[in-house]
């Protein structure tokens, strides 16, 4: 036998739904930023020891070692590239080149089917 | 010159309409008159030429814009005009409100029901453009935009910041439960609340589960369709972001708060960047299935991004996809707002909470930084203006933070860590629209 209530208390479900869907919300981006935290150097770590490769070390990953290269390098220097590149357009060389564009034959506006091929 | 012009499009319109008439009289006239003499068909034709023109005139009349317009069309057409007027003249997200202010203006055009022409009839092109927003489709589309379009990598390099965009979700759920108190149901409330997450794609998607208008509620009586005011309301206060939240930002920081200088975030690796969208993916959704459409498809995008092997894909995401259904979500969502059922007290409700929402977001987002900063070392301190970026609005509620900090600070560039608590929200109010989907679905 199922018994279901008819009048469902609407304020208080929704108050059990604020604080759960809260703490859901906290915990999702709670468990989130604790991976990226921790869980994400020890990911690249044992990457690295799988491959054995040239990789960096842990601690170069840190941002600790990192301090000397920031973002604001980093947008400098794309910025700089970014500027190089659009601006290039500018000191392009004088020198024409003239294409020789290849015309398809048509018989539409060929010579030999001219009207003035009979005057001589 | 212009008289003559005048004069000419008056007789060109005259000749546009005689025929129309006189097919009109003719087919008439002999369907109507039994022949009786010549002469009294001659008098009453030429009588009943200019009764049935005057009544053709009358009919054509009947179904034109002029005659079956309500008050309620009109204030709507008003209404889009002010959308397109605020999108152009001071740049208030026009690539949302020019397209949303010309649906506005198309779907309240009066018009004569049972031609197939509203939005809201079945069989009308602007009904079958509409499915994508009652079904939930074009939503996850804009999110795989969003996705290809965004950087986490500051998000990457201060994790924390992560909180920032969950504590702004508190907006979503004292929504939720404002709206219960002023007596809509659960999951019309829930839809509601969803405005606080200020996002507007979430909340199209979680308005059309939940406030369709189908859906039947345990006791008998079907949800009210909320679609269209819930997502006019989310968009017009995503465009008002640099109305709303300054002046909540200076009520709750002092002077010396939004001084603070944060260190410049470190650089991230792509491997880094490339394993975010996944790992996110799985966290957020094992723990939030129901916001799979959404979380999946904006990770999809953003690995789409940073895998560095699929710039075709990603550039077509970011661009002329997103485009296309920006279009159609703008124009159908504006189109939806019928005078007629949406100009109701539910509306007006919804909009009143949908502004309480963002202030209470915005608010949740300082004070959570501001408590944040209690427990933090001074060199790793947060400038707590940018807590206020946790409600998503991506990127113009980061904008306004920058704005803000520049006015404290003409050197302190915030741009790039308020970034991190946004798109933090972005992901936030999903979980968050999984959650109240789960629960009240």
């Amino acid at each position: 036998m199922l018994y279901m209530k008819l009048y469902i208390d609407q304020i208080s479900e929704g108050y059990v739904i604020l604080i759960t869907g809260l703490l859901i919300v906290f915990g999702a981006l709670l468990l989130l930023t604790a991976f990226f935290k921790f869980g994400l150097p020890v990911l690249l770590y044992i990457y690295k020891i799988i491959t054995k490769g040239r990789d960096k070390k842990i601690k170069d990953i840190s941002p600790n070692v990192n301090e000397q290269f920031t973002g604001e390098i980093a947008a400098a220097i794309s910025t700089a590239i970014h500027l190089y590149l659009k601006e290039q357009h500018d000191e392009e060389n004088a020198v024409l080149t003239i294409k020789q564009a290849r015309k398809l034959y048509s018989p539409w506006s060929s010579k030999i089917y001219g009207t003035h091929n009979n005057l001589r | 010159m212009k008289k003559l012009f005048i004069i000419f499009s008056v007789l060109s319109l005259l000749v546009f309409i005689r025929p129309a008439l006189g097919i009109n009289t003719n087919s008439n006239a002999q369907s109507t008159l039994p022949v009786s003499t010549v002469e009294q068909v001659e008098e009453s034709s030429s009588e009943s030429f200019i009764q049935e023109a005057f009544d053709g005139i009358k009919q054509f009349y009947s179904y034109t814009g002029f005659a079956n317009a309500a008050g309620g069309n009109l204030i709507m057409i008003l209404i889009g005009i002010v959308f397109i007027y605020l999108g152009i003249k001071f740049d208030y997200e026009p690539l949302l409100l020019i397209p949303i202010g010309t649906g506005v203006i198309l779907g309240n055009i009066p018009f004569v029901a049972g031609n197939q022409t509203g939005i809201y009839e079945t069989g009308s092109v602007l009904n079958y453009l509409y499915f994508g927003v009652v079904k939930g489709i074009y939503p996850p589309l804009i999110f795989l935009g969003i996705g290809a379009m965004t950087d986490f990598s500051s998000l990457i390099a201060n994790p924390k910041l992560m909180l920032l965009g969950a504590a702004a979700q508190i907006g979503v759920f004292a929504t939720f439960l404002g709206a219960l108190y002023l007596g809509f149901n659960l999951p019309e409330a829930g839809a509601i609340g969803i405005i606080g997450g200020a996002d507007g794609p979430t909340a199209i998607f979680l308005s059309s589960k939940l406030a369709n208008g189908i859906n039947i509620l345990p006791d008998g009586t079907t949800v009210k369709n909320l679609i269209g005011p819930i997502a006019i309301a989310a968009y017009s206060y995503m465009a008002l972001v640099p109305v709303i939240q300054p002046p909540i930002m200076k009520l709750l920081t002092s002077k010396k708060e939004r001084l603070i200088r944060m260190k410049p975030p470190r650089a991230v690796s792509q491997k880094e960047k490339m394993i975010f969208p996944i790992v996110a993916l799985l966290l957020t959704t094992f723990i939030s299935p129901s916001a799979l459409p959404l979380l999946g498809m904006l990770f999809f995008g953003n690995l789409l991004k940073e895998s560095g092997r699929t710039e075709r894909l990603a550039d077509t995401a970011r661009t002329k996809l997103i485009d296309i259904v920006t279009i159609l979500l703008g124009v159908t969502v504006g189109a939806s707002t019928q005078a007629d059922i949406f100009i109701t007290k539910d509306s007006m409700l919804i909009f009143g909470l949908g502004a309480i929402s963002f202030v209470i977001a915005t608010m949740g987002g300082l004070l959570f930084a501001k408590f944040m900063n209690l427990f933090l070392k001074s060199d790793e301190k947060i400038n707590p203006l940018i807590g206020a970026a946790g409600v998503s609005a991506v990127p113009d509620s980061a904008r306004v933070v920058h704005a803000e900090g520049l006015k404290a600070d003409k050197n302190n560039y915030l741009l790039m860590h308020a970034m991190a608590p946004n798109v933090a929200g972005v992901i936030g109010s999903a979980i968050a629209a999984g959650i109240i989907l789960s629960f009240l679905g």
